[in-house]
């Protein structure tokens, strides 16, 4: 059996990254690869490549995976506009 | 100025309706005849687009439909504009205030262009709720700097009539640092 796991479309709202105030910033080096963001995204816009990476399309800022992040390797930035 | 027309432009959550009744109540303290405050919204959420209208008078305002001319836009999330038109209609002569830490001139529009980094007061004055700030209150301070029929004082008094205490304290500072900040082209 295989579990299916949905990523986000383009749908009525269009690409939903432009909501972000905050914008989070992985940095590599710290992460134990515990995948905690992966599972608590919940846009699902964190996949789990290598490490995880952040679809900023779709990224809402809003900041569990920096909340959840047990080494904090995540960090919320301000989003430049 | 017989009649001004404000449109707000922001997303669900940010405060835009309450921006424009902020201005309604704060020009009826300026000593307006009349004013109007009315949002239109498509899905009631979060992060949705939202336009909210204000009209302000010194004789009785008989309209009633939605602002579709408005004298000045005032953009509370840049983000939106991808997506929104955000200048339409707005009369030849009218300013656009722009929530943005940029300077405007930056900005390429053929409008008067005003900027004020709202998000950054708010964060600063620690107006937050569920971890985003709300722009709203310093984003009207601004526009008595843009409104001859409007003054910061009356503003403050709208804000500290809305909120009590603390909170109302902090909104009416947030207002009035945006006010001293803005910046226009």
């Amino acid at each position: 059996m295989k579990t299916t796991i949905s990523y986000p479309e383009k749908a009525a709202m269009g690409k939903t990254g432009s909501w972000r105030v905050f914008r989070p910033l992985f940095h590599e080096d710290k992460c134990i690869k515990c995948w905690r963001c992966w599972i608590f995204c919940p846009e699902g816009a964190i996949s789990r490549n290598e490490l995880p990476s952040i679809n900023y399309d779709f990224c809402k800022g809003c900041g569990v995976c920096a909340n959840e992040c047990p080494v904090n390797t995540i960090e919320m930035g301000r989003e430049e506009k | 100025m017989p009649l001004t027309e404000v449109v707000f432009y922001g997303r669900g959550g940010q405060g835009a309706v309450t921006a424009a009744n902020i201005l309604a109540s704060a020009a009826l303290e300026s000593g307006n005849k009349d004013v109007q405050a009315f949002p239109i919204f498509g899905a009631e959420r979060r992060g949705a687009p939202v336009k909210a209208f204000a009209r302000i008078s010194d004789s009785e305002i008989h309209l009633r439909s939605q602002v579709y001319s408005p004298n000045v836009v005032v953009v509370l999330d840049t983000g939106i504009m991808d997506t929104v038109n955000v200048t339409d209609g707005l009369k030849k002569d009218g300013t656009i205030v722009l929530n943005t830490p940029r300077s405007p001139d930056e900005v390429y529009m053929p409008f008067k262009v005003a900027t004020v980094d709202a998000t950054g007061i708010a964060i600063e004055r620690k107006i937050m709720v569920g971890g985003i700030p709300i722009v709203n209150t310093p984003i009207v301070g601004t526009l008595p700097k843009l409104m001859d029929n409007l003054s910061i004082d009356s503003v403050k008094k709208a804000i500290m009539n809305r909120w009590k205490g603390k909170a109302g304290e902090r909104n009416a500072a947030a207002a009035e640092d945006a006010y001293k900040r803005l910046r226009i082209k």
